[in-house]
């Protein structure tokens, strides 16, 4: 009796490995498409100093490669304690790849969680102001002179690492954060009048840290979604009635 | 614009020359004046009677083409003498040269932080020759780098 219970408890769980082993992840399995509050918070908390908008959206493959396109707006409108005037506003880019580092779980009930690495290109082409800048002849005298860079335009690109987790909250909402390494790509020649901010980047130096904390929803393709379901219920069912 | 002394040293096959230290020194600038025709002194002293100096620093004007300067040198100049084996040892008081730069002016935007500076490049040096030998112009130059622009050969 104990021999023939163990022999079937055997036969059950070869089948469940069998179904499990089966069941192929779809290659595509809907778009993630999300907004960053991070962003929005400190555009608030800087009072007008700098403002950046974004969002995202990322395609699921195999639940394992997640091509990402972020695009955002920002800008900013800076005064110096020397009255030097900075203002600038523009769009930008970042396009690249997250790798999920964490397995799909199988349970149905499992909660629905990636941890995310991965790389962006980031692009942004803007336009930027410098006013009053003073030049003044301390031990000479005479009047002091005072320019203006207007219009100038630029375009920056830079590299990013980024790192993050995304959980599914309910039902096909995500939520979760990005850290981010910034590493600017383009130099500037010496004595250019470089913008003190790019859009997308944050202030203009060789490295910047940046941090997402998003908020998606995933939409999927319904068909796909039954495939994955089915066959997995169904060889438990029929290895249980055994 | 860096400006370093220097005194020659006549030998017998060749000239020598090494950093040398004036006594003291007093140096002014000279701003020529519209009105009255003529070069004046600009208000304040750039180096009053300043000890033992073997270079000076002398900002170029950021809005006119030719900077002039005043020194007054007073020097102790130590040679060794090949023939005698001793050191002939001159003494210079209140010795007045005029020292006159022509350059050009450019801008250079530095940071948002730091605004612009005016950045020169010097073209000519003429300087009369009351304590001062000769000038060279090694460095033409002159920017938020400090270098040495200029030699005065005694």
């Amino acid at each position: 009796m104990l021999m023939v219970y163990s022999v079937q408890a055997q036969k059950i769980k070869i089948q469940k490995k069998l179904a499990s082993d089966s069941i192929a992840i779809p290659l595509f399995n809907g778009i993630i498409v999300e907004g960053d509050i991070a962003s929005v918070a400190s555009s608030v908390l800087s009072n007008g100093g700098t403002y950046s908008y974004e969002g995202a959206v990322k395609i699921d493959l195999k639940h394992k490669f997640y091509p990402t396109f972020e695009f955002g707006y920002a800008g900013a409108d800076k005064l110096t304690v020397d009255n030097i005037v900075f203002s600038t506003n523009g769009a930008f880019w970042r396009g690249g790849i997250d790798i999920n580092m964490l397995k799909q779980k199988k349970a149905a009930n499992a909660i629905n969680s990636m941890l995310l690495l991965g790389v962006r290109l980031g692009v942004s082409s803007f336009n930027y102001n410098i006013s009053n800048v003073t030049i003044a002849d301390e031990y000479w005298g005479g009047p002091v002179q005072a320019m203006n860079y207007n219009n100038l335009s630029t375009t920056k690109v830079w590299l990013e690492l980024t790192a993050g987790i995304r959980v599914e909250v309910l039902k096909n909402i995500y939520m979760g954060w990005t850290i981010r390494n910034k590493n600017l790509l383009t130099s500037t020649a010496d004595g250019a009048v470089t913008p003190w901010y790019i859009p997308g980047f944050g202030t203009n130096k060789s490295s910047n840290l940046g941090l997402n904390y998003t908020i998606g929803y995933k939409f999927q393709l319904p068909s796909k979604k039954k495939n994955t379901a089915k066959p997995q219920a169904g060889e438990v069912t029929t290895a249980k009635m055994k | 614009m860096n400006v370093g002394m220097y005194h020659v040293t006549n030998n017998t096959l060749s000239k020598t020359s090494a950093s040398m230290t004036i006594d003291s020194l007093t140096v002014r600038g000279l701003k020529y004046d519209n009105a009255l025709n003529k070069y004046v002194y600009v208000d304040s002293v750039l180096y009053n009677n300043a000890k033992s100096l073997s270079k000076i620093n002398l900002p170029l004007q950021s809005f006119e083409s030719t900077s002039v300067y005043e020194i007054v040198f007073n020097a102790t100049v130590t040679t060794p003498n090949v023939l005698t084996n001793k050191d002939d040892i001159i003494i210079y008081k209140n010795k007045k040269d005029t020292f006159t730069v022509a350059h050009q002016n450019m801008d250079k935007y530095l940071s948002l932080e730091c605004g612009s500076i005016k950045i020169h490049s010097v073209d000519t040096v003429l300087t009369t020759n009351n304590f001062i030998d000769s000038v060279r112009i090694t460095k033409r130059q002159v920017n938020n780098i400090n270098v040495e622009n200029i030699k005065i050969y005694k």
